[in-house]
């Protein structure tokens, strides 16, 4: 009796071990081809125009695009910690950025298809020279209801940006050669800035917010000590003055912020009605791109950038969803492999990079042969899910400065040796390779850990280089102590690692290309070695940097630009990977939305309307 | 006058205490070869002149004793000091502490409601079937990792829709009403509560069991049974009270188990606490946001430590008469 | 002591199940080489995610035949996302006792040019079943080495300073305390990222181990240290001291051999918390690094949704990690009932 219960549970588990050995081959039928929708949204057409009409005393802009319907929310997220400044000239991070640009408008703006910058909170703008002249819109206000004039303007500029206030960035990127241009108030509605020599990028930096001088002022007059914790997170969001199309309301720490609509905003829909449409936005905090996916799965989120690996799942429920996916084209964001070229020697006198290992790093042949031995093409399909394209360049795939002539190669295994041949490598009985000297060829390479897609790819690099008979040590390390390696100890020999770029200004990335930049990484130098053995080719790329944010029209710039590019296409310091392709989702009530590969997915938010009824949108 | 007397004596003992576990800290954080300012570091736009400037102020280009001296005096003087990104420490406490209070106190509450019983159900049944399947069902609870376990929760919210995805509030929180904010609150309450409550039943349950066990098994409680007094009033008049006193003091240890033990729960749940907070401030070296955190943990701790204490000598007549040691 | 632990231990029925289930793990662990069907290094990056393999044991026209499986495709359709569908040109048979891909002896491996993935594969196209027996070696030996390390110290630290008494256990008892308040997850954490860079994956399997010691050894210290405190004022203990023997005899010799059964009830029942330890350590990128495996690293890529929609057989190391820290609490309940029933030990 007491042994029957063995007994059953024997007879169970043969039964479960049966029916688990015991499978019948029984070919499926034709699997059902899902039926693949078409996808709603199209890119880079975006019909609207714009004009500027003046209705008693304000200068507004008005949009031909169908006019909508008023009231309901968006729901929007981004990933990390939240917000740390609502002060838009404290924003050194992507998150404290995005906050600032819905609240504050900039001069001018970038048109979301041509990439061209075009008047916003400007009227309009007169360059001549080394002149721009900006006409400001009457009428407008601050959310406190005091006019926006050209005080703010040139308050603005002259105290905040060019004095050095906050996050220094904007005052850097139109430095030519350590002078600075000026600022100057016509009336009070017209200001004029002059920039020393003629400098391509400075139209840009015109879209930095204007801050409102009244709230401004007495934190400037502080300090830039008092400036840098000057309107953090800690204040009430009733309390700040802004200039956006939404006024923050709420903001909870680690959960979401919450956005009204400016009722006195000066963009009007072609019946002459204010915008924006929408009453409220939400961006939710959320820590990880898991968690994100997930909210918007369960009905939580209504735009979401969809990763390469999720596309399958969004595919799947788009088709009985709510919902649509665009793809918006090759991401800024770059995936290189990149080893250490520096041959100068620390304090103590010893190399930062082992001798031996530098001499490999700094011969040619041997950079060519690893990125000719990089399998790009799995690492795509396999990390990305296919959405993505191998990468050659330094400029992303949607940069309008890309050079077309530099073309894509597969990978070449034998091809890859004979480089290494041409340098004295030699390979031994057991296939490791050996340098002309007799040196077993073995390194580090590096990326951060936690970060699934680099670890992914470092195995796969170091696969690819065993294949040449290279000894790798794979080793993912903490983000932080990564970056100290890379741009302090440099102690390093080679790192899988990403950078974010501008689509449309080669000029952001001088700190990478210039060789006394702060992220020159593959051949970093102190600031007292600045200079000091110059590569030729790096020479070169100070040149061209110099120049090609001196030149004006677009084409003589792109002359430098493509140069520069095949400067690093053919030296190959970085070898780049691959480029992600952005795909966004975004639920389908929402009508006036056009998708722009420049402008991202919800670009014209003023425009964007809800349409629960479903029919007359552009649809 | 006694008490007074005893609760500035042990108030005196924990500043050494305190020494111990900031120069601990700091020396460990301040070892690793991590850069606080590396996210700064790598982003293109931000110059030289910047991170020169937030290096100073952070203090980063001093010796190590200089900045621990620094910051111990800001610390006595009560100032926090900012964190990495220039916010001040103290609010960022401010904000997460009720929250980590509300998940805690939950689940403490409910760990006792639960475990005590179970564990009184154990003691008593002891040796019998019932109390080893209780054993097992609470190890089952033990055993699961308790990301795995939240993530695997956090697919089931996704796919019933019963819940929300984690957070503490939904985005339409200011517009509701009282009642409406606490059931908003309660929903999202109920799978990070799930996956604590679960994880750490099992050690109290064991507890409630062992200390039971031991004080049935007094001289007191056999004389009390050989005077003839029935079973039930034998543990629930007399062996009960004594039982539970000692679980009393491991209220402070429990509470600073939580906090640790809850760290992975709230990253993924993405529960604004403290522990989510001090995970991101330890992968980036915020020593002001790390070292303030490890303080106020320590501080709980060794004030619940006290007020477990004080409960004891409240409840228990043989620490009341006996005198305090 | 140890005959009666084992006979308890068989009595019991779910200890008994647990001994089998942990005998089973650490038995395929120690011949892992041998089990597992591919080597530590095998990855085939153009099969990444492919489900696991159908084995199957009756053909298409419905006869038994010798298990033989198919190899997966890997195509990506119109809409870009990769779709595997089974080869059926070709039937790969299995083999029993033959030399695999490596060239090394296996248990059960297939046929030139096939491919046996009992459990699918990874995103770099390496076998999870092989990874989980490589990785398990990690995961279910760094709770055991921990402990080695952490009871001699923590147990020489409570006997010392519950003998003495006085000033010297005041000051030793603050310095475990100060420890114990730190919130141990955090401290573990701080001490994973000061881990120097480049080490070697044995150098940092040891480091982990030894932060593991470092956070356990204070609150194990403490309770020898209370037991010492008892025992330290029985007759025996005075009796060796009149004869003359000297202190370290006395803690060594004489009153750390009385706490023998409470460390091997601590130490079963703390075996499961190093284990998950270090499972939520690598979760977080902090513990062991690819290219090596761990339970926990492996279970990093089941945070991702579409993976645990689409590939659930990347959960299996989470339901391992179950398994086997329920078998360690079951049998560290049972031994705990046979030696020490009152203990308080968690």
């Amino acid at each position: 009796m007491k042994n029957s219960g063995y007994v059953v549970l024997v007879i169970i588990l043969i039964f479960l071990l049966g029916k688990a050995c015991i499978r019948r081959d029984i070919p499926e039928t034709q699997i059902q081809k899902q039926e693949v929708q078409q996808e709603k949204l199209t890119l880079d057409f975006y019909p609207a125009n714009r004009k500027n009409v003046t209705i008693n005393g304000v200068d507004y802009i008005q949009t031909d695009l169908p006019a909508g319907k008023f009231g309901g929310t968006m729901i929007n997220s981004t990933i990390g910690e939240g917000p740390k400044t609502f002060n838009p000239f404290n924003s050194k991070d992507a998150t404290s950025s995005t906050f600032a640009d819905i609240m504050y408008d900039g001069l001018v703006t970038i048109d979301p298809v041509s990439g061209q910058y075009i008047p916003k909170l400007a009227k309009s703008f007169e360059i001549s020279g080394n002149d721009y002249i900006v006409h400001l819109r009457h009428g407008v206000k601050w959310s406190d209801g005091k006019p926006i004039t050209a005080d703010d303007v040139y308050f603005t500029w002259k105290n905040i940006i060019l004095d050095g206030y906050g996050n220094t960035s904007t005052r850097d990127s139109i430095s030519v050669s350590g002078k600075l241009p000026t600022v100057q108030k016509l009336d009070d509605y017209t200001v004029k800035f002059t920039t020393p020599e003629p400098f391509a990028p400075f139209l840009a930096s015109l879209s930095t917010p204007v801050a409102p001088k009244h709230i401004f002022e007495p934190a400037v007059k502080k300090g830039k000590e008092f400036f840098d914790t000057f309107m953090s997170t800690n204040i009430n969001p009733k309390d700040l003055v802004t200039s956006g199309p939404f006024r923050m309301v709420e903001y909870v720490p680690a959960q979401r912020a919450v956005y009204k609509r400016n009722p006195d905003y000066y963009m009007i829909n072609s019946k002459g009605e204010k915008l924006p449409y929408l009453d409220k936005i939400i961006y939710l905090i959320v820590g990880d791109a898991n968690n994100e996916v997930l909210k918007f799965e369960g009905g939580e989120l209504d735009v979401i950038g969809v990763k390469g690996s999720d596309v399958p799942r969004f595919k799947e429920r788009q088709t009985h969803g709510d919902f649509s996916m665009i793809n918006l084209g090759p991401d800024t964001g770059t995936m290189y492999l990149s080893m250490n070229l520096n041959d100068r020697k620390d304090e103590n006198g010893k190399p930062y990079v082992d001798p031996i290992k530098g001499k490999w790093f700094r011969d040619l042949n041997f950079r060519k042969a690893v990125d000719l031995v990089i399998d790009r093409e799995n690492m795509v399909y396999n990390i990305a899910n296919g959405f993505a394209k191998p990468l050659f360049t330094p400029e992303s795939l949607n940069s309008i400065f890309l050079n077309e002539e530099l073309k894509p190669y597969p990978r070449d295994v034998e091809k890859a040796k004979e480089f290494l041949r041409a340098s004295g490598f030699t390979w031994d009985k057991k296939g490791r390779l050996r340098d002309k000297d007799g040196n077993r060829v073995e390194f580090d390479l590096l990326t951060n850990a936690g970060n699934s897609e680099r670890e992914a790819i470092g195995v796969m690099v170091k696969q690819d280089l065993e294949d040449l008979g290279m000894k790798v040590n794979f080793k993912p390390i903490e983000f932080n102590s990564l970056v100290n390696k890379l741009l302090s100890t440099y102690e390093w020999d080679m790192v899988v690692m990403g950078l974010t770029g501008s689509p449309l200004e080669p000029n952001g990335g001088k700190n990478v290309w210039l060789s006394n930049g702060a992220l020159h990484m593959y051949n970093q130098r102190k600031p007292a070695e600045a200079g000091v053995n110059l590569l030729p080719w790096e020479k070169e790329l100070d040149y061209l940097f110099e120049k090609g944010a001196t030149a004006l029209s677009f084409e003589d710039r792109k002359k430098y630009y493509d140069r520069y590019q095949e400067i690093i296409y053919n030296e190959k310091p970085m070898i780049y990977l691959y480029s992600p392709v952005r795909i966004s989702a975004i639920r389908n009530k929402f009508k006036n939305v056009y998708p722009t590969s420049l402008g991202g997915i919800i670009h014209n938010i003023e425009e964007i309307y809800i349409d629960t009824g479903g029919g007359n949108g552009h649809n | 006058m006694d008490i007074i007397k005893y609760i500035l004596k042990r108030i005196l003992q924990t500043i050494p205490l305190l020494i111990i576990v900031s120069v601990v800290s700091f020396a460990l954080i301040r070892l690793s070869p991590v850069d606080p300012l590396a996210e700064l570091r790598l982003n293109p736009s931000i110059s030289q002149e910047t991170l020169d400037r937030e290096r100073e102020r952070l203090g980063l280009d001093k010796n190590i004793a200089v900045q621990y001296g620094l910051w111990a005096k800001s610390f006595i003087k009560g100032d926090l000091g900012i964190t990495s990104n220039g916010e001040s420490v103290a609010q960022k406490l401010k904000e997460r502490i009720p929250n980590t209070l509300l998940l805690t106190t939950i689940v403490i509450f409910l760990t006792w409601l639960v475990g005590v019983p179970l564990g009184i159900i154990a003691a008593v049944k002891w040796k019998s079937p019932l109390d080893r399947i209780l054993t097992v069902l609470t190890s089952i609870g033990m055993a699961i990792p308790s990301f795995f376990f939240a993530v695997l929760l956090l697919i089931f919210a996704v796919k019933t829709g019963w819940f929300p995805i984690g957070g503490l509030t939904s985005s339409n929180f200011l517009e509701m009403n009282l009642g409406q904010k606490i059931l908003d609150i309660t929903k999202h309450l109920i799978l990070p509560v799930t996956v604590l409550f679960t994880i750490s039943l099992a050690g109290l349950q064991r507890q409630m069991r062992g200390n039971l066990l031991d004080v049935l098994d007094s001289d007191y409680v056999k004389f009390a049974r050989a005077k003839g007094i029935s079973e039930f009033k034998v543990v629930f008049k007399h062996a009960l009270r004594n039982a539970v006193n000692p679980m009393i003091t491991l209220l402070g240890f429990e509470f600073a188990g939580l906090l640790s033990g809850a760290a992975l729960t709230e990253y993924v749940f993405q529960y604004p606490g403290l522990g989510r907070l001090i995970l991101e401030a330890v992968m980036k070296s915020d020593i002001n946001l790390v070292m303030a955190s490890l303080m106020m943990g320590a501080i709980m701790l060794i004030l619940g430590n006290l007020i477990a204490d004080l409960l004891l000598i409240f409840t228990d007549p043989r620490i009341r008469t006996g005198g305090i040691k | 002591m140890f005959k009666e632990i084992f006979n308890g231990l068989i009595k019991d029925k779910f200890a008994k199940i647990a001994l089998w289930v942990l005998f089973i793990i650490y038995f395929a662990l120690a011949f892992a080489n041998f089990i597992a069907p591919y080597s530590k290094d095998f990855a085939n990056r153009s099969l990444a995610y492919a489900p696991p393999s159908k084995i199957f044991t009756i053909d298409e026209k419905g006869k038994l035949s010798r298990p033989y499986t198919y190899n997966y495709k890997r195509s990506f359709d119109e809409t870009n996302f990769s779709i595997y569908r089974l080869d059926r040109s070709q039937k790969y048979y299995l083999k029993f006792f033959a030399r695999g891909e490596d060239g090394k002896f296996h248990l059960v491996t297939v046929d030139k040019g096939g491919q046996l993935f009992l459990l699918g594969t990874d995103i770099n196209g390496r076998d999870v079943f092989s990874r989980i027996l490589f990785g398990g070696r990690i995961s279910m030996t760094i709770g055991f080495l921990a402990l080695f390390v952490l009871f001699p110290i923590g147990m020489i630290y409570g006997g010392v300073s519950g003998y003495f008494g006085g000033k010297v256990d005041a000051v030793m008892m603050r310095i475990a305390e100060g420890i114990m308040s730190i919130p141990s997850f955090y401290l573990l954490i701080i001490l994973a990222s000061i881990l120097p860079a480049g080490m070697t994956s044995i150098q940092r399997f040891m480091l982990i181990v030894i932060i593991l010691a470092f956070i356990g050894w204070a609150g194990f210290a403490r309770v020898v240290r209370g037991m010492v405190l008892s025992i330290k004022n029985q007759e025996f203990v005075q009796a060796a001291k009149s004869i003359g023997a000297s202190d370290f005899r006395i803690i060594t010799k004489h009153i750390l051999p009385q706490t023998t059964s409470f460390i091997i009830v601590a130490i079963t029942l703390s075996i499961p918390s190093y284990i998950l330890s270090e499972s939520g350590l690598s979760f977080l990128g902090l513990g062991i690094q690819q290219p090596d495996a761990s339970w926990g690293n492996m279970l990093k890529e089941a945070q991702v949704f579409s993976n645990i929609i689409y590939r659930p057989w990347l959960l299996t190391p989470g339901f391992l990690i179950f398994i086997a820290v329920l078998s360690f609490n079951l049998i560290g309940d049972t031994i705990r009932d046979i030696l020490d029933p009152k203990s308080k030990i968690r």
